[in-house]
């Protein structure tokens, strides 16, 4: 399980400290599909590189009782220079998984073709968020941390990411931010808002959706 | 508790995960090799010059320097080699250079890396420096062996020569953490460190060696940690043929204090980092 506890996050702007986050308090449990809805700015993407451990807190602490991946959809945690078979043997490697079987996986899950020899610089970015997205599942993280920015595009592959999710869904938890509410239906069970800083849970996603007042 | 901006992480010191120092060293283990392989092939890959550089510049700088010196006739004190004199003062320089002038972009070039929470920016230039080093060490291996053939003489004590590569490797590691913390939070390193090292050409130890100096200076060019790892290196190569003066515990006392302070300006700057 994950806890986040007293979580907070300032950024320095114009010379001042900034709050985006403070205060937080929440726990995901193995199993849950949350999904969370704010606004843009609403600092959705900095929750979720606080929970992965891109960044640090200000205030407060993240405790991990799971491994959790890096944010998904992002297209931050890959190479560009290498091919995307060198991604995963790299990946394969950081991680401690089989080298060859990991190449193989996300070959056939992120369907890339020619291009999965071929440097990712040269990828499109419906390419690289399946490129990260396979990298992701071939780690096989205890909870997933998921941008919207993978349900969108190409809807085959956002479909695929749904079913993968969805079968692991037993084991795994799964964080998902938006800011489009018919996403989250796709994908949670249950839903948080987050707001002026502060993250409310509440256990029947549609009244997380009733709650949330997109701008 | 109302936010306090600017405040320390309340609970920082905690870690979050029941890790044994067991697993801890494994993961460690896994992501500098990792790191070590990908360096490897963007470093000295086929497509760029890396290695063949590795030997061109000790051999072009070096050897220029000790023809000029050995075309106008002028010997060294002690009947040293003027080739290899140079060649050898200015591999142990090259190694020191290009791990410090690295370090103010080895954040910036890695920032992707750090989505993954195994790997740390120590680890980052653990990996880079530890490859700079065994192939600079390797460059080296190679003169000393040209050096041996071309005119007979070979290194008295080759451990020697090692143990002033890795000193001085150590050192440079210990200013590259304080540089690359410092990097996070003002581009005034990148503008600098290059003019720095270069600047410093002459006091670092390169090019003299400290028994040709005036007793008084000798005392103050001791303060330089890195005169030390030139004269073991000398000592290694040329023994008895030449005095030399280095303390090896100087050096160490030094390099661990760099490295100490760097390890402490990485952790603060890991923290305030926007990635």
């Amino acid at each position: 399980m994950i806890r986040l506890h007293a979580l907070g996050k300032a950024y320095r702007v114009h010379g001042r400290m900034r709050a985006v986050l403070s205060g937080i308090e929440a726990t995901f449990r193995p199993g849950e599909a949350v999904g969370i809805l704010g606004r843009n700015g609403a600092g959705k993407t900095t929750l979720l590189r606080l929970i992965a451990g891109v960044e640090h807190p200000t205030s407060g602490w993240v405790e991990r009782g799971m491994t959790v991946s890096w944010p998904l959809g992002f297209a931050g945690a890959m190479h560009y220079s290498i091919t995307g078979a060198d991604n995963a043997r790299f990946i394969a490697r950081i991680y401690g998984k089989p080298v060859a079987e990991t190449v193989e996986f996300v070959d056939a899950f992120a369907e890339l073709g020619e291009y999965y020899r071929m440097p990712a610089r040269t990828y499109s970015h419906g390419m690289l968020t399946r490129l990260g997205f396979a990298l992701s599942m071939a780690v096989d993280f205890d909870c997933y941390l998921v941008d919207e920015a993978v349900a969108a595009g190409d809807s085959r592959f956002a479909t695929r990411c749904r079913d993968a999710l969805e079968e692991r869904r037993g084991r795994s938890a799964i964080l998902f931010v938006s800011h489009v509410p018919d996403l989250l239906r796709q994908f949670c069970t249950s839903g948080a808002v987050l707001q002026d800083g502060r993250l409310t849970r509440y256990d029947d996603l549609d009244q997380a959706i009733a709650a949330y007042q997109p701008a | 508790m109302p936010e306090a901006p600017g405040a320390m992480p309340s609970g920082a010191a905690r870690r979050p995960e029941p890790l044994t120092l067991r697993a801890a060293a494994r993961v460690q283990r896994q992501v500098i090799g990792a790191l070590l392989l990908r360096e490897l092939s963007t470093r000295f890959g086929r497509e760029n010059l890396g290695f063949l550089w590795l030997f061109l510049e000790p051999a072009l700088l070096g050897g220029t320097i000790g023809l000029v010196h050995h075309l106008s006739g002028r010997g060294l004190p002690g009947g040293v080699d003027v080739l290899s004199f140079w060649v050898l003062g200015y591999i142990p320089f090259f190694l020191f250079r290009s791990v410090v002038n690295r370090a103010p972009v080895a954040i910036v070039s890695n920032q992707s890396l750090l989505y993954h929470r195994r790997i740390t920016i120590l680890d980052i230039m653990l990996a880079r420096d530890l490859l700079e080093g065994a192939a600079v060490l390797g460059a080296m291996a190679v003169f000393v062996l040209a050096i041996g053939l071309a005119t007979g003489t070979w290194p008295e004590q080759p451990a020697k020569l090692v143990l002033g590569m890795a000193l001085m490797l150590v050192l440079a590691h210990g200013i590259g953490l304080l540089i690359s913390a410092g990097s996070v939070y003002t581009e005034m390193f990148e503008r600098i460190t290059h003019m720095v090292t270069y600047l410093s050409l002459p006091i670092l130890g390169s090019f003299f060696m400290v028994f040709w100096l005036p007793t008084e200076v000798q005392k103050m060019v001791l303060w330089m940690p890195t005169v030390h790892c030139f004269e073991i290196v000398r000592d290694g190569q040329f023994g008895s043929a030449v005095p030399t003066s280095y303390d090896v515990s100087y050096v160490l006392t030094c390099a661990a204090l760099l490295n100490l302070f760097g390890l402490a300006a990485l952790r603060k700057a890991r923290r305030d980092m926007v990635v």
